[in-house]
């Protein structure tokens, strides 16, 4: 594969390929999302990690408006799973307005439950941008 | 640096031939004939540089709105939001590279960009023995750093460090600092000299003229220079974009080559994201 044709790839991932964070979040209902998990996989948060990886940079895509952050806490000691996993759906005042609990859960379990939470709509087939 | 290696490269090439001519002179003729890259002649190498030079004026000529990757200034920059997404701030500058094709031997292209969206606040190191100018310096244009001897001790041995982006001297300072200094700020380009204009009896109309602008110089075949972050605007980038191409243009029309030199591929990328190549000529 070329340098070129892997870089296209990689846009389409973004813009195109990954069909479920393809969404429109209502932006008079919401500001941003806030995820915090730990830096380490272990005590299940490596399905954060991938959450963020494979689905917010389309999410981001298709809602530039937003705010999304990432707060990731280095946490080496495997016996100390005090460090949370969650992550928060935040209003226009930037207040709370839900939260999922993304631990010993997989990238795309996340998604849906996140889509079950939060008032969407698909964007819709002429507004996909295929390179 | 490249070229460093070609010499020694051909240094190699021609003691193996001279070894291998005494004993085997017909195998070093077969070797030439199916020769990998290292084992070509000075002349071929030479040839090899011509073609090379040929085929980056000729990429340079092309449109980027050719280009595969290329995309329109916003669109890039949606992309290269979405890649950064969930990065700290502080990590996601946006840059600017451009290839630079140039004659063998010209000057290598450097000069000042101002940006009407600053990235950071510039900071500038006054060097000086002269009071009058010192605390003009302090005072008028809040240097970051001013001081004469002793501040050159305090660097040298590191108990000041080495923060500024800029720096301008006073004539009666500068032998001093490229004796004491030359090896710590002479690798970042933040040696005052007179040849670059940095060295001045009146500090005043320097600094008048420099305060907000940062520098950037040509590495290799190629300037590369943080134009924004991912917070900024569209506009705002777009009108950083504009002030670099101003900056890189007037570089390009002041460089003292025989030829002037061409600018090639310009891309946009961002510190984790893909580069994009945009318009920029």
């Amino acid at each position: 594969m070329s340098r070129v044709a892997r870089q296209l790839k990689f846009f389409n991932k973004i813009s195109s390929t990954t069909l479920e964070s393809q969404i429109i979040l209502n932006a008079e209902k919401y500001s941003g999302l806030n995820l915090t998990f730990q830096c380490q996989n272990h005590n299940g948060h490596m399905g954060a990690r991938k959450f963020w990886r494979e689905f917010m940079p389309t999410l981001q895509f298709y809602n530039p408006q937003l705010h999304f952050q990432v707060t990731r806490v280095k946490n080496d000691d495997k016996k100390n799973a005090s460090v949370p996993c969650v992550l928060e759906i935040l209003d226009r005042e930037g207040q709370s307005v839900g939260s999922l609990d993304m631990r010993n859960k997989q990238g795309a379990e996340i998604m849906q439950s996140l889509l079950a939470e939060v008032d969407h709509v698909k964007v819709a087939e002429e507004d996909i941008v295929k390179l | 640096m490249l070229s460093r290696v070609r010499t020694k490269v051909n240094a190699l090439v021609n003691r193996n031939q001279t070894r291998c001519l005494q004993v085997f002179p017909r195998l070093s003729a077969e070797e030439a004939s199916n020769s990998t890259t290292s084992k070509l002649s000075k002349d071929q190498l030479k040839k090899r540089e011509i073609r090379r030079l040929a085929q980056r004026k000729a990429a340079a000529r092309r449109a980027a709105s050719d280009h595969p990757l290329y995309m329109p200034v916003d669109k890039a920059l949606r992309f290269l939001r979405a890649a950064e997404v969930g990065q700290p701030q502080s990590q996601q500058t946006l840059s600017l590279t451009t290839a630079v094709i140039s004659e063998r031997g010209a000057p290598l292209l450097s000069g000042n960009l101002s940006f009407p969206n600053a990235l950071k606040e510039v900071k500038v190191a006054v060097f000086t023995n002269d009071e009058d100018q010192a605390k003009l310096a302090r005072e008028k244009y809040n240097c970051h750093l001013v001081g004469g001897t002793e501040l050159v001790e305090q660097i040298k041995s590191g108990q000041t460090a080495v923060d500024f982006d800029k720096s301008f001297a006073t004539p009666e300072i500068a032998s001093t600092l490229a004796s004491q200094l030359g090896r710590i700020l002479g690798p970042r380009g933040l040696l005052p000299a007179a040849k670059k204009g940095t060295v001045s009896d009146n500090l005043e109309s320097l600094l008048e003229g420099s305060m907000a602008s940062l520098p950037f110089r040509q590495r290799g075949n190629s300037v590369s220079v943080a134009v924004g972050k991912c917070s900024f605007s569209d506009k705002q980038m777009l009108e950083n974009l504009v002030a670099a191409q101003k900056g890189v243009k007037t570089a390009l029309a002041n460089q003292k080559a025989k030829r002037p030199s061409l600018l090639g591929q310009t891309t946009l990328t961002s510190t984790h994201g893909p580069g994009i190549v945009i318009d920029f000529a």
